[in-house]
């Protein structure tokens, strides 16, 4: 575990007069791949946006990369920490793909030199998401998966050291919801820190080493996936589901928590009957 | 707010009056005191506005109303009072500045007018709910159609406007700076106005599909699960009314032809 | 696919194709499927395979709302569905989309009479809706919110009360085209009670869902779609245990993947789908300390 790279201490957080919708939420966040779970309405959206810098603490400091946020603007932010909006049509408005991803960087890196420099960062994103090929076309021709991909690039080429995604699988088949892990992956091999917000725990439980439950505007639990998803208890108190392999193996009474089907297989096999 | 209507729920004798009569009312009062350039028929209906005002147990809210035409109203003032085109008698000196008999008296007019119109319509809007209103008038004949836009609008409005606040979040997020100057914030507007317009036509486009299978498009009898009676009193006030206006505008050919 | 008489089905579907208007390719190539009353039958694919055309057609919504020409038949009861009228066709048929709030019509102010805007276009007699509605209501658990404006409700209620709303014009099918996909798990399950509801209520379930793992708990079949054609319509066990079902990207409920892994199938040489099926063929195998 390496340091913080965010750092978030005593955070309050109220949209009017006394209604905390955030409370006292002491957290860091290092390299690890991290999910963060809990019922609409239990602050995670909130949470997120206060780390983005959308909205200011209340009461509290967060300290993104050394930078506190209350001390910058939220463009200074996005050079840093980057978010991926749930739902494309509220950001998309150009007429091209590359235009699109453009965007982002265009604003950040206004007094680069290097007119170049920009459109290179965003064919790399564009690269990594697999929509490379097509540069010219208008995003609402994009299938719903395709934009999504596209919004994912779109923050990707602001080359952000920390990368927030926003509910990525919703109306994903298993296909894009694939193909997403699979970036997830190669940006957490390129040293960007990844966070995630869903609903998807399968998803949490394949992809995401570690897991923040939120509830009622407050931390309910916070380590490793595979204890923090495995404690019943907390799961049904924060009115989510326990991973589908976790379910069935407290049901079969295991051992250990398998969070892929690969440890599942494993630790089944210790159980074979002989001869078998 | 996730409604826009200045509705106020109470028990009263005029909120449980007929829409349409209320309305009637407010378009009967305003046409007459057009039709009389009469300082005293405008306070007659003036007056008579804000006794219903007061007897819907509205006054607060009816007073709050014309204080948002209060600068316009002060605004007719002063313009009529020194430029009206008639002036001749002087009054009062205020800065410097002359103000004349003719022009005030003219203003006191034109206020009575506005101020009726406010008070008229503000006790139909506050008394009565919006979709009732547009549930009678369907019921009188206006096309479903146009009724459904009209009650939708209300709502669909605020809701548009929310997701406003999550595209200017979207696109900050990206670096987008929505102060600074001028051209930053011309560059801002497209950024923002885009995906919402996108956004609410797609939105317009699934609920159209939604209220399609609800039955939207059938042609033939409509039926209404709020009960909007037509009683007695309804009955009368809309002859009284229908009167008024008949007396009144004869009057007013009979005055002019003199 | 057999060829098995399709008159006495409630829904029958023969060599159905369609393509959207300005589009390059067809959304629906040559289905034919049938489906009988009271069945509860699921509807999967990748992305783009044809799942909610295939839902558009069968409520009528194409080709009233969007255009371009229907090959082939589609006949709910005999009658065919594209020339059906509407008011015959949505006492028939109900469709619920996903996103939970662009369809409330938001011309009405409460709960209760949301759920009358249906019933008003029809010109259903009053008594009459008053008593639809309480019913709608209190079955699918909205009875206590009637009086709220339906923009304060939350997604999983919104759905029920898209469900409710629809249910209330008393359709023989229902339609939800991936009531869930914008839900948290407790909107999710809150849905998914809402289909056994309307499972016990006889009535004809068709939906489409992402989520096998709660999916094949809820459905007697599935079909498969794939590029806009019909590959597989049958059981769950039988679709799923289909060693080329990854071919189809739309992948399979995590138990099945796991057995399949481990290569273990049911005695009846199916794999598991559900949670329940493979406790227990896991419990079967396990050694017991």
């Amino acid at each position: 575990m390496s340091d913080a790279v965010i750092k978030v201490d005593g955070l309050w957080f109220a949209y009017k007069d006394n209604e905390y919708v955030l409370q006292d939420i002491n957290i860091q966040f290092d390299d690890r791949p991290t999910a963060i779970v809990g019922q609409n309405g239990a602050g995670k959206t909130t949470f997120v946006k206060v780390l983005k810098g959308l909205l200011k603490p209340s009461k509290g400091d967060v300290w993104i990369s050394g930078t506190n946020t209350k001390e910058t603007t939220v463009a200074q932010l996005s050079k840093i920490i980057g978010l991926v909006f749930q739902n494309p049509s509220d950001q998309m408005f150009k007429s091209k793909v590359i235009d699109e991803v453009m965007f982002g960087p265009q604003n950040i890196w206004k007094d680069k030199k290097d007119k170049n420099f920009v459109y290179e960062q965003s064919i790399k994103a564009l690269k990594i998401v697999e929509l490379d090929n097509k540069l010219e076309e208008h995003p609402y021709d994009l299938t719903l998966s395709e934009r999504k991909l596209l919004c994912l690039a779109s923050v990707i080429a602001m080359d952000p050291k920390i990368v927030i995604l926003d509910e990525p699988t919703i109306a994903q088949d298993r296909f894009s919801t694939k193909k997403i892990a699979g970036i997830i992956e190669e940006l957490v091999k390129d040293g960007k820190v990844v966070l995630t917000i869903t609903h998807d725990m399968d998803f949490v439980a394949e992809n995401f080493e570690r897991t923040v439950i939120f509830y009622q505007g407050q931390v309910l639990d916070d380590g490793p996936t595979e204890k923090v998803l495995s404690n019943e208890e907390n799961v049904a108190t924060a009115h989510l589901e326990l991973p589908n392999l976790v379910r069935l193996a407290k049901a079969l009474d295991f051992k250990t928590t398998p969070l892929t089907i690969d440890d599942f297989v494993e630790e089944f096999s210790t159980y074979k009957k002989a001869g078998d | 707010m996730k409604v826009l209507s200045l509705y106020v729920e109470r028990d009263t004798f005029i909120h449980k009056l007929e829409p349409v009569t209320k309305l009637l009312y407010a378009l009967v009062s305003i046409v007459i005191t057009f039709l009389f350039p009469s300082i005293t028929v405008g306070a007659v209906f003036v007056v008579i506005s804000l006794f219903l005002a007061i007897s819907a147990k509205v006054f607060k809210r009816m007073i709050l109303l014309l204080n948002v035409v209060l600068i316009i109203l002060l605004s007719i003032v002063i313009i009529q009072g020194l430029f009206y085109s008639k002036n001749a008698t002087p009054v009062f000196k205020l800065w410097g500045l002359t103000f004349y008999k003719e022009g005030l008296l003219y203003s006191l007019l034109l206020i009575v007018r506005v101020v009726d119109m406010i008070i008229s319509f503000g006790v139909l809007i506050l008394t009565t709910r919006p979709s009732d209103l547009v549930d009678d008038l369907v019921q009188k004949g206006l096309s479903p159609r146009f009724g459904y836009v009209l009650a939708s609008v209300l709502q669909i409005i605020p809701q548009m406007l929310s997701t406003t606040s999550t595209i200017t979040d979207a696109q900050r997020s990206r670096g987008l700076e929505t102060e600074g100057n001028l051209l930053q914030r011309f560059s801002a507007f497209f950024a923002l106005l885009g995906p919402l317009v996108l956004n609410s036509l797609v939105e317009a486009r699934e609920r159209a599909m939604a209220i399609e299978i609800r039955g939207f498009g059938v042609e033939g009898k409509r039926t209404f699960v709020r009960e909007i009676p037509e009683t007695k009193a309804d009955r009368w006030i809309k002859v009284a009314l229908y009167v008024v206006f008949t007396v009144a505008v004869v009057w007013r050919i009979v005055l002019w032809i003199m | 696919m057999d060829n098995v008489s399709t008159l006495s089905a409630k829904i029958s579907i023969e060599h159905l194709t369609y393509r959207y208007p300005f589009a390059k390719n067809r959304s629906l190539e040559d289905i034919t499927l049938s489906i009988d009353a009271g069945q509860s039958i699921g509807i999967i694919g990748r992305n783009g395979a044809g799942k909610s055309t295939l839902c558009y057609t069968l409520s009528g919504l194409i080709p009233r709302f969007f255009h371009g020409k229907i090959e082939g038949s589609i006949k709910i009861d005999g009658e065919d569905v594209p020339t059906m009228s509407v008011e015959k066709l949505i006492r028939k048929v109900g469709l619920v989309l996903q996103n939970p709030f662009s369809q409330i019509s938001g011309a009405k102010m409460t709960v209760y009479e949301e759920v009358a805007f249906g019933l008003e276009n029809l010109g259903i007699e009053k008594d009459e809706m008053h008593e639809r509605i309480d019913t709608v209501l209190k079955q699918f658990d909205l009875y206590k919110k009637k009086d709220e404006n339906p923009f304060e409700l939350s997604g999983g209620q919104l759905q029920r009360l898209a469900i409710a709303s629809v249910l209330a014009l008393q359709p023989e099918i229902l339609i939800l085209d991936e009531p869930t996909s914008q839900l948290d798990p407790r909107g999710t399950t809150e849905v998914f009670e809402a289909i056994s509801q309307l499972k016990t209520l006889g009535i004809t379930v068709i939906i489409v869902e992402h989520k096998f793992e709660k999916l094949v708990e809820y459905v007697d079949k599935i079909a498969l779609l794939n590029d806009g054609k019909l590959v597989e319509y049958d059981t769950a066990e039988k679709i799923f245990s289909m060693p080329q079902i990854e071919d189809y990207g739309v992948g399979q409920p995590i138990y099945t993947a796991l057995c399949k892994r481990m290569g273990l199938k049911k005695p009846n040489g199916y794999y598991p789908v559900s949670f329940n099926e493979t406790v227990t063929l896991l419990n079967g195998l396990k050694m017991y300390e």
